[in-house]
């Protein structure tokens, strides 16, 4: 069984580019100032050789430009105007509501921000959303969901198919609330954007995923990733019934400042690698790292790095 | 409320402070001269129960963090967009180490005759917007918490204290852990004989009552200008029996109220409670409006008060 670190997608800023952000854009922003590329360059190389130095096998660009989870995504599409700030689940973090307010159309590059990151290296995984996007904007122009969520996808589609990856990661957190007609239309939607040519993991925190697991397995989408710092117990039995063949083991706690132990890990990830025949593992933090100090973000990679090497003494 | 716009010469002597340009002595002085201002900007305006400002304070949490043994602060986190915030983490047991609002509390009344309120920033909301590296649980840490706050208060209480309020913004947002913030009420203000409100803004209040009702305190104060008065039709369902704090100004906006609507606001509020039970205030701390505009909003805010007591 092949078993690869990674992290989940946002990093903390490097103090400098911080700096540098707040005087280019200001605190109370409303659009995006004008970011020089060199300096943006320099940020994002910076986060890729953190997280090299830890150890870390797949890459994420840090997410560094994104000033909330879904403004980034969603300013780049023709459709969406931004509302006011309101709290990103039960972190102590706020996002501005997208407002949907005409067809939403890609009207260019998304991941502008990603694609200097893959010129700095190759090994990398793109990190988007599509479901959850719709799910926490405000919608004042689609009759029904399942059109906004659709053109939502075909944009992402359309992305996606620009991208030169090996690797792509879908995050979809408001999955763990949906109800069943919209797990049907997330899985069009992400069937639409998932192609033969990517591996794409479909990625879930800040809760368990008990309940959506069962209909994930229907889903175009080759790995799943799972929350195990929230929802251990119900993750575990969840695995346990409906034995996905590959998985990303969300482990380590990317929201809290204390360092696990070693060991502790170790059993919990046995339990889980116990609990069913897998062909491919991913180990990770939970969720992005941004939660966290920059000098804790590198501890927490490297309690993963860590913790693969310990398990591989054992698998 | 609590927080009032610090003056433009009092940061530029922090910013020098903090890049060695000035001595501790100097910056003091700034402070105590600062502190001067705004008590007199509050008496001019006309405002019957103050606070300094908060002059000495950059933040609401890391403030007290700083001077609690077991907080350390190792960098600052996200809160949205480009702002940040330092986060501390509690890495030992959490014990009282030095006073927190004493000095500033005995300083305010050497200068003034107004009655007094001391905002403390409530141990729920401490421990929410920290890490936990050290307590089994978040619960344990509060109630840690809330006994180092304790001890603050009962000293405030010696010291000459006798209003003194709890700022809680981080009830509303676990419904689940309200109990959680009513025990840790009860330990803070355990042996505290001294007038005790809690202000609460940003969240769904729905999220809090009647829960609320139950904490050990003498008055809740909600912001409600910022909401358009909306939440005022949820208190009239419950049987509303402590005194209501009323944030009647919105401290979001530039825009000066009109001395009519905020009278109309008042008296929609006194549908709840009665005039003897009520406090008027802006919805949260003024320091992000420029100066005179938080000066004149006070005015406005008085003058109204001040018509409806004519009208009783």
């Amino acid at each position: 069984m092949k078993i690869i670190s990674t992290t989940v997608g946002s990093y903390p800023r490097p103090k400098w580019f911080r700096e540098y952000l707040r005087k280019v854009e200001g605190l109370q922003k409303d659009i995006y100032g004008k970011i020089d590329e060199n300096v943006l360059e320099k940020a994002i190389r910076e986060v890729i050789e953190e997280q090299k130095r830890a150890g870390i096998d797949l890459l994420t660009d840090g997410q560094l430009i994104w000033h909330d989870f879904l403004a980034h995504l969603a300013t780049k599409l023709d459709g969406f105007k931004m509302g006011k700030l309101v709290r990103y689940f039960d972190n102590n973090l706020y996002y501005r509501v997208p407002i949907v307010c005409g067809k939403i159309k890609r009207i260019g590059k998304i991941l502008n921000d990603f694609e200097i990151a893959f010129k700095i290296d190759k090994n990398l995984k793109p990190v988007i959303s599509c479901f959850t996007l719709a799910k926490l904007s405000k919608n004042e122009y689609y009759d029904n969901f399942d059109d906004f969520v659709m053109d939502i996808a075909e944009a992402m589609r359309e992305e996606v198919k620009e991208l030169k990856t090996e690797w792509l990661q879908i995050d979809e957190p408001s999955l763990l609330y949906a109800t069943k007609d919209e797990i049907e239309i997330a899985k069009n939607a992400i069937n639409l954007i998932s192609t033969k040519e990517k591996k794409t993991i479909l990625m879930t925190y800040f809760d368990p995923a008990d309940k959506l697991l069962p209909y994930l397995l229907d889903f175009n989408i080759d790995i799943i990733g799972l929350d195990f710092v929230e929802g251990f117990e119900e993750n575990l039995r969840a695995i346990k019934e409906y034995c996905p063949e590959k998985i990303c083991i969300g482990i380590v706690d990317g929201r809290n400042t204390k360092m696990e132990s070693i060991n502790e890990l170790k059993e919990k990830t046995i339990k889980i690698l116990d609990s069913c025949q897998f062909k491919e593992v991913l180990l990770s933090p939970n969720t992005g790292l941004e939660f966290l100090p920059w000098q804790k973000a590198f501890d927490k990679m490297k309690i993963v790095v860590k913790l693969k090497e310990a398990i591989k003494e054992v698998v | 409320m609590g927080s009032y716009p610090k003056p433009k010469w009092l940061l530029k002597i922090i910013s020098d402070y903090k890049n060695g340009k000035v001595d501790k002595k100097t910056l003091d002085e700034a402070y105590r001269d600062a502190v001067k201002a705004v008590v007199k900007d509050h008496e001019l305006a006309g405002v019957d129960i103050i606070w300094d400002g908060e002059m000495r304070r950059e933040e609401m949490t890391s403030y007290f963090a700083e001077r609690i043994e077991g907080f350390v602060i190792y960098d600052e986190v996200r809160v949205w967009g480009n702002n940040y915030y330092p986060k501390p983490a509690i890495v030992g047991e959490l014990r009282y180490k030095e006073n927190l609002a004493i000095d500033d509390f005995l300083f305010l009344r050497s200068i003034t005759n107004k009655e007094i309120k001391i905002p403390i920033t409530g141990p729920y909301t401490i421990v929410d917007w920290s890490f936990n590296e050290y307590y089994p649980s978040k619960e344990d840490a509060v109630y840690a918490l809330a006994e180092v706050l304790n001890k603050e208060l009962r000293a405030l209480v010696k010291e000459g204290a006798t209003y003194i309020q709890l700022d809680e913004p981080a009830i509303p947002t676990h419904e689940s852990e309200i109990e959680i913030a009513k025990n840790a009420t009860e330990i803070v203000t355990k042996g505290v004989n001294a007038y005790i409100g809690m202000h609460i803004c940003y969240g769904d209040y729905s999220r809090i009552f009647p829960e609320i009702l139950d904490f050990k305190i003498d008055q809740i104060d909600l912001e409600f200008a910022n909401r358009g008065f909306e939440d005022l039709k949820m208190l009239k369902e419950y049987d509303f029996d402590k005194d209501l704090g009323f944030g009647c100004i919105d401290v979001h906006t530039r825009r000066i109220e009109k001395k009519e609507e905020v009278v109309n606001a008042i008296l929609k509020a006194l549908e709840i409670v009665d005039l003897d039970r009520l406090y008027v205030d802006p919805d949260c701390g003024m320091k992000l409006l420029p100066r005179e505009i938080a000066f004149q909003k006070l005015k406005v805010m008085v003058e109204a008060a001040k018509e409806v007591e004519k009208m009783f």
